[in-house]
């Protein structure tokens, strides 16, 4: 109730002033009329006795000032005016103003920016309910070298039924099918799920239903599920379609329902369609023939209370109950749970980490900067202060001022800021890496708004605190006597000033090291040579429809009629095909032994990736021969069964050995495992990424080994247009429902496959050109600030004879001092943090001197030039105009 | 105890108005009349302070104020005692009394 009224009284001062001033008014008039006629019957004067009482109570301005500052109303109504005053201030000194809000607005921007990516892909929950149940389940067999593969359909089958601790576990795999029967042929992204997977996910479709667990028996009727992206470009958002059949492969498939826009399975970026597992044509025959190879990636959903812990133990226990039923298989598999959170951001969290770190060194290098022309404004001020604590202004209430000034500016810095962000995450997001598309949009949201705006007050407070406390520093009598514009020059002020130039040093060293290190690591990635040339080769995919291709046979005749007909055209003749294609696609890893040979030592991995090529690869790709010879036409599908190793298994597996004419057996897939001859060693290739050293590779002929799809390469000096023209000429002229996708040229497959480091190096540059241009900054107004406090020293120096070299190096000296300081500092900070780089560096070390080295170098060179123009207008000071200055 | 309001007891000031409000209502010159009459001139209020403690104890609700003609038919604001004052009041007295007596055993101990 009192606190209501108090409120209703205040409320009725602040918007009532005048009525309520009138009654404090009259009231108080009052008081002293008749104080005064009190005394006037004691016989005074009337005069005398206003005069007396006026002496005891004080005037009646007075008095109502006293009481109008007891409210809290007064409270709210001094910050109005601290808040006017404080954007008087600003817009009467608009060059700082302009400089401090723009170096915020971009400091707060870039922060801004970076955190929505970071909350997108750290922070915001997955989009589905109870996200922290949901699990990815991975086989490992460290025996064999092998980390993170799938399970096998078995372990799958075994999974479901033995464990206690999850309400659902399903699988999931990729799978591009051919949609034909309206317009163009397309590939359409597929994702292959067992039914299990959307009552893991608990979404419920748009419209119709999702797949019930009958759909996921082999045999029963082909039923797909769009995607509502797919329902409104190719099928105009007809709610009929449900129950209508579209053609996947060359096979009808009923529409059973639509999932809502967003709506994804974990991994995979591009998702049009969903169908049940044992309805795809490619990995319902693997299901089909135990034992079967380590292949389907498995998420669960843990039951309501269960931890992570637990259900490790449950899934432990029932690994090691399949290993004693079935040895032969299971022996050496673990099973490794991991949140699904964790296991979708991997390794991007660090980077992200790295480069928010970096961009926040970047907003307190800024804050430093105003900081420091606040603190030179506070000493211009010092008077104005000086006065104002003449005049009865307490110490707390001047703080409060200079900080309301500061807050001011940060909002500003915040607006200009957000907008900056909104601008930003517009123009980047197109250049996000791929990858991180499945967690949804980068957007600027309510909680990163909110972040702005905290930042903002955060640094407001940092950067204005300062110069608020320094400010009750002034000697009263001393700034007003001398009332000189730089009388309140304080050692300790002058010391703020010069640690602050100092630290921005320090802190922009650490972020250009970060930066040189990552550059130098990209540089260095960049430069490594993929083992194959990509000069004037072009790629294309074409997957074949299996349903109606369905034997080896036929994707055979199929690949050697296409080769043939592209080969046959005017400047095609170099042109191979490969499945899988280096950096293009995935790697195919497969275990191998050495035929007549002891085995292998139990921990040696023994599998190498694996390629099916036709005989004109290595000359297309110019990947080198070094011993024995390449395939030829001799190696047909009747041929006696050849391959060929790289220098790497060679070295590996036969040290000091001729490796031609011994026989490695593998199969792909595994279990259709074959004893081959070894015709050639062929030099390396790095197949899954160019910081990734190349490991054991294993090549087969395509006509033995034949897939039903495959990438074509075709090197020509032709335009890349009518080079893919002539490949899809080529392709349709065999059979005209084959679409051609992912057409690129070698170079930029090149390119693509270092987008995320391209990405996080150029973003870390920026910043570390932001970085070095604001302590260049800060450090430039230090001296300049100095020398224009020194004008008079200066200018008696120049009359004793100093030379303008003197002077000069005199502040170029001063300049260095900072630098130094700062610099020494910032590379122990350097040393101390770089270590959070290590797994984002290739081919140079955290501690790398000579980038150490060079980062330092630089910021000297940018501090000097900074420090230059100030020294060179010291030399102009004209000792006479100096000396007459005071 | 000198005349100035930060000298006296922290809180005190209150209570003292209100007592001087239990009898009858009254404007503020008569408060400050009263209460210098009462402690035979120990307390001298300046008008400042004694506003701040009116304004603050009508927003706690324990006064309430009425414009009033006084006896020489001037306007003047009058205060009274609310019943939550009159409360407060006897809870302050009571606890002043308990007080006082406490640190006079202190006083006479030592």
């Amino acid at each position: 109730m009192s606190l209501l009224r108090s409120m209703a009284s205040g409320l009725r001062s602040l918007f009532r002033k005048e009525q309520v001033s009138q009654e404090l008014d009259e009231e108080l008039s009052g008081f002293l009329e008749m104080a005064a006629e009190e005394k006037m019957k004691q016989g005074m004067s009337r005069k005398d006795a206003l005069r007396a009482v006026r002496l005891e109570e004080g005037t009646v301005e007075v008095a109502k000032e006293v009481v109008r500052s007891a409210g809290w109303e007064f409270f709210l109504e001094t910050y109005w005016q601290d808040l006017r005053f404080a954007a008087r201030m600003l817009r009467k000194n608009p060059g700082f103003t302009a400089v401090a809000v723009l170096t915020l607005a971009v400091g707060i921007g870039a922060n801004t920016a970076i955190f929505s990516v970071v909350y997108a892909v750290l922070l915001r929950p997955l989009p589905y309910q109870n996200p922290g149940q949901l699990v990815t389940m991975f086989e490992s067999n460290l025996q064999k070298g092998i980390k993170e593969a799938g399970c096998s359909y078995v372990d799958f089958t075994a999974w479901q039924e033995q464990n206690r601790t999850f309400s659902f576990i399903a699988g999931e795999a990729f799978h591009a099918l051919t949609f034909t029967g309206r317009g163009e042929p397309s590939e359409l992204a597929t994702v292959v799920v067992t039914p299990q997977m959307f009552s893991i996910l608990q979404t419920q479709a748009l419209l119709g239903r999702t797949f019930s667990p009958e759909d996921g028996v082999r045999g029963a009727a082909p039923v797909v599920i769009l995607s509502e992206t797919l329902w409104l470009s190719r099928f105009g958002s007809d709610p009929k379609i449900i129950g209508s059949a579209i053609t996947l492969d060359q096979r009808s498939f009923t529409i059973i329902g639509i999932m809502p826009a967003g709506f994804r399975v974990p991994f995979f970026t591009k998702q049009d369609i969903w169908i049940p597992l044992a309805q795809d044509p490619l990995f319902s025959g693997w299901i089909a023939q135990p034992p079967s190879p380590h292949w389907l990636p498995v998420i669960g959903r843990l039951k309501q209370g269960v931890s992570l812990a637990q259900a490790q133990a449950d899934m432990d226990s029932v690994s090691s109950n399949l290993a004693k039923e079935f040895p032969a298989e299971d022996t050496g598999w673990t099973i490794r749970l991991t949140p699904l959170q964790q296991e979708l951001v991997g390794d991007v969290r660090s980077a992200l980490l790295v480069l928010l770190g970096a961009v926040g060194l970047v907003l307190l290098i800024g804050c430093a900067n105003i900081a420091n022309l606040l603190l030179a404004r506070a000493t211009s001020r010092a008077r104005e202060m000086a006065l104002r604590q003449a005049l009865g202004a307490e110490r707390g209430r001047i703080v409060r001022q200079l900080l309301t000034e500061s807050a001011v500016l940060g909002l500003l810095g915040a607006i200009a800021g957000m907008l900056l962000a909104f601008w930003c995450v517009h123009a980047l997001t197109p250049f996000l890496p791929s990858g991180l598309a499945q967690f949804g949009a980068v957007r600027l949201d309510g909680w990163v708004l909110g972040f702005a705006l905290a930042l903002s007050l955060v640094a407001s407070l940092g950067f204005g605190l300062a110069p608020a406390l320094l400010s009750g520093d002034a000697h009263l009598e001393a700034n007003l006597r001398e009332g000189a514009a730089r009388s309140g020059e304080g050692g300790r002020r002058s010391r703020a000033r010069n640690f602050l130039a100092a630290s921005e040093l320090a802190l922009a060293l650490v972020v250009v090291v970060a930066a040189g290190l990552l550059l130098r690591s990209f540089i260095i990635l960049t430069s490594v040579n993929p083992g194959f040339n990509v000069e004037h080769i072009l790629k294309a995919q074409i997957s074949l429809p299996r349903f109606q291709y369905s034997t080896p046979q036929q994707w055979t005749a199929f690949a050697s009629e296409l080769l043939d007909r592209i080969q046959a055209q005017p400047g095609l003749k170099d042109s191979a095909n490969a499945a899988p294609l280096p950096l293009a696609d995935g790697s195919i890893n497969l275990p191998f032994s050495i035929a007549d040979s002891p085995p292998l030592p139990p921990g040696t991995p023994n599998t190498a990736d694996y390629v099916a090529v036709s005989p004109n690869y290595f000359r297309v790709m110019g990947i080198p021969l070094l011993h024995g010879r390449t395939f030829n036409s001799d190696d047909s599908p009747s041929g006696r069964r050849v391959a060929l190793i790289n220098e790497t298994l060679a070295q590996f597996y036969f040290p000091n050995q001729n490796p031609l004419g011994k026989r490695l057996v593998f199969g792909f897939p595994p279990n259709t495992n074959v004893s081959r001859e070894i015709v050639g060693v062929v030099g390396d290739v790095r197949d899954i990424s160019l910081h990734q050293a190349p490991g054991p590779m294993m090549y087969v002929p395509f006509a033995q080994e034949p897939f039903w799809g495959a990438d074509v390469v075709v090197k020509s000096a032709l335009p890349p247009s009518s080079v893919v023209s002539s490949i899809r000429q080529a392709a349709w002229s065999i059979d005209k429902n084959l679409p051609l996708t992912d057409i690129a040229s070698m170079p930029d497959v090149l390119e693509s496959s270092v987008a995320q480091p391209r990405f996080r190096t150029w973003l870390i540059g920026l910043f570390g050109v932001l970085a070095a241009l604001l302590a260049a900054a800060g450090i430039f107004g230090v001296i300049s600030y100095s020398v224009s406090c020194r004008t008079q020293e200066i200018g008696i120096r120049v009359a004793l004879g100093a030379s303008s070299q003197t002077i000069r190096s005199m502040v170029l000296r001063e300049g260095l001092k900072i630098a130094g300081a700062g610099l020494g500092a910032g590379s122990i900070a350097a040393l101390g943090l770089v270590r959070f780089l290590k797994s984002q560096l290739f081919g140079v070390g955290a501690a790398d001197p000579l980038t150490f080295f060079g980062a330092a170098a630089l910021l000297v060179i940018v501090a000097l030039a900074a420090c230059y123009i100030p020294a060179r207008r010291a030399t102009r000071v004209d000792p006479m105009v100096a000396l007459r200055h005071e | 105890m000198a005349d100035k309001p930060g000298d006296l007891v922290q809180g005190t000031l209150d209570m003292l108005i209100l007592k001087t409000l239990a009898l009858e209502s009254m404007h503020g010159y008569g408060i400050a009349v009263r209460l210098e009459q009462l402690s035979k001139g120990v307390f001298r209020l300046n008008a400042g302070s004694l506003f701040v403690a009116f304004q603050r104890l009508q927003r706690a609700g324990l006064i309430r104020s009425e414009w009033k003609a006084t006896e020489n038919s001037r306007r003047a604001k009058y205060y009274a005692l609310t019943e939550q004052g009159r409360k407060r009041l006897n809870n302050e007295t009571r606890e002043w009394g308990r007080q006082v007596a406490a640190i006079a055993r202190i006083l006479e101990a030592s």
